[in-house]
């Protein structure tokens, strides 16, 4: 009773947007001050991290870095969303597919990815091609194991209904089990974004390739705290984009959808 | 529903798996070792492993890396999500900034670790906390987010006090929620585990990886990653099977 009463006297007119905003200046101060006080100075401080970005977003070196990086995540994520969409339907709506195929998703699934880069760069090279595997690698089994998870989630009565009027196959596929599963798919994105986008930066740490992960290596290296830190701000706004871009499409979309989270 | 024929069940899944080694098996043998070995020389190299101790230590030193970063994600971000669930002003000013965090690949953060930190045990630790901690965080409070006000309301009314109110709605509720948090903080934790064994001081099984990829030793990476994999199966079956134990009567639970 103590914390609501608390929390009811702390309430700042203005509503939340007011708490938020202050929340985030109080932070700032904290890093600037307490890093400022206890970190070496190249270390990355909100003031310099500002002062930095119009300089970063400018230079060229930058700008290729992160076209590089995120066109290959999302030429990854394409590739794995058309694949693991046909892999998903087929594992989720025909049992035997899914007795021969589910324990290997489900095991590659649970196996952190980046523990195969050494195996990818044996077989691609120290190129893009292996980025890009990686990606692709990283981000399809979220997919499939999600849009199975939909697929197989299809209510009865539907393909009862179907059934009745005589629907084919393709009608039953395209028409019911894919509609279906649209939101599962969509919450298969947002988690493989995420590790796709690690995929790549881990990748290019490891293959020393073009991109914002090399740009962060090469800065953090070079004492460019504050520059490299610009980069990581680029990955988020993205990794944070794709997961508004996700739940928005959810609400607009399939409003009959009942949120249900799956890893 | 009609019960699962025996063939379907059981003999599809065999069969399937006999077919992956058996391919594997083939592909290995047509190719140079150092492109891909087959899978009984993967096996005899892992055989190898296990005899000469080597594979026990990098095993024990990746474990002892993941469990330190993990269990304190776990231990700082189960409180301070409940903590966050009740005090209402801290959760609507800080919950952007989680989810902002939730959100960046953490990956990208490593170098700065390095270069802040350099080599030892501690910073790889750091670095497996950042992997683990916000997933778990976000779900916990997602889920005390969630915790019926009539609930609270009630409890209220029968004058419970803040700690039995805690005791018995806020964390028998929000359990489930953290718990799927935790079961993503182990994946995200041990990508965490691996990217620390690479990029930072070598150990573990990732340096075995990283060793037997120089020298062109297939079977050993390959070994190495199917010891990773059993580790990560066996640690997300766990985390899954917490989360039955004790979602049962969230319904939808998986």
């Amino acid at each position: 009773m103590k914390s609501r009463a608390l929390a009811e006297r702390l309430s700042i007119p203005g509503g939340d947007i007011a708490v938020k905003v202050i929340a985030g200046l109080v932070i700032a101060v904290l890093w600037q001050v307490l890093v400022g006080a206890l970190a070496p100075a190249y270390v990355a401080k909100p003031i310099g991290i500002l002062a930095a970005i119009p300089k970063v977003l400018a230079s060229a070196a930058f700008l290729k870095a992160a076209w590089s990086t995120l066109s290959a995540v999302l030429e990854g994520l394409a590739i794995a969303i058309v694949v693991g969409t046909a892999v998903g339907l087929v594992v989720g709506r025909i049992r035997t597919a899914e007795r021969a195929m589910g324990f290997y998703i489900s095991a590659l699934y649970a196996m952190p990815m980046v523990a195969v880069l050494p195996l990818v760069t044996l077989w691609f090279g120290y190129t893009n091609g292996a980025r890009m595997a990686l990606v692709v690698f990283a981000a399809f089994f979220s997919i499939a194991i999600n849009v199975a998870d939909g697929a197989r989630a299809v209510p009865p009565e539907h393909l009862e209904v179907a059934r009745s009027y005589r629907a084919r196959w393709p009608q039953i596929w395209l028409g019911i089990a894919l509609p279906a599963s649209l939101p599962y798919l969509l919450a298969g994105i947002r988690l493989a974004a995420g590790r796709a986008l690690i995929a790549a930066i881990v990748a290019e740490f490891f293959i020393s390739l073009e991109g914002l992960g090399f740009y962060i290596l090469f800065n953090s290296r070079t004492f460019h705290h504050d520059d490299a830190f610009v980069a990581v701000l680029v990955l988020a706004f993205f990794g944070i984009g794709v997961e508004v871009a996700m739940n928005w499409a959810t609400r607009r979309f399939m409003p009959w959808y009942r949120r249900e989270r799956r890893d | 529903m009609r019960k699962e024929p025996f063939w379907q069940r059981w003999l599809v899944p065999a069969l399937s798996l006999a077919a992956g080694l058996g391919l594997w098996e083939f592909l290995g043998s047509r190719t140079s070792a150092a492109f891909l070995s087959t899978f009984s020389a993967t096996m005899r190299r892992l055989a190898a492993l296990v005899r000469s101790g080597e594979f026990t230590d990098a095993l024990a030193q990746s474990l002892a890396l993941f469990v330190a970063g993990f269990l304190l994600a776990a231990v700082v971000a189960v409180p301070t999500g409940l903590l966050l669930a009740r005090m209402r002003v801290l959760r609507v000013a800080l919950e952007p900034y989680i989810m902002a965090l939730y959100a960046t690949p953490m990956a990208a953060l490593t170098p700065f670790i390095l270069s802040m930190m350099g080599f030892g045990f501690a910073p790889k630790v750091v670095v497996v906390y950042l992997f683990a901690i916000f997933p778990i965080l976000y779900n916990t409070i997602e889920g005390a987010r969630s915790v019926r006000p009539e609930l609270i309301e009630v409890a209220r009314s029968f004058r419970s006090s803040e700690w039995r109110l805690w005791r018995d709605v806020m964390i028998p509720y929000t359990l489930p929620f953290a718990l799927t948090g935790i079961r993503q903080g182990i994946g995200r934790g041990l990508v965490g585990m691996v990217v620390a064994e690479f990029f930072l001081s070598a150990s573990g099984i990732g340096r075995l990886i990283i060793v037997s990829e120089r020298d062109f030793d297939t079977a050993g990476v390959l070994a190495a990653i199917i010891v990773i994999s059993v580790l990560g199966a066996l640690l997300m079956g766990l985390g899954r099977m917490l989360e039955n134990r004790f979602a049962a009567w969230r319904g939808i639970a998986r």
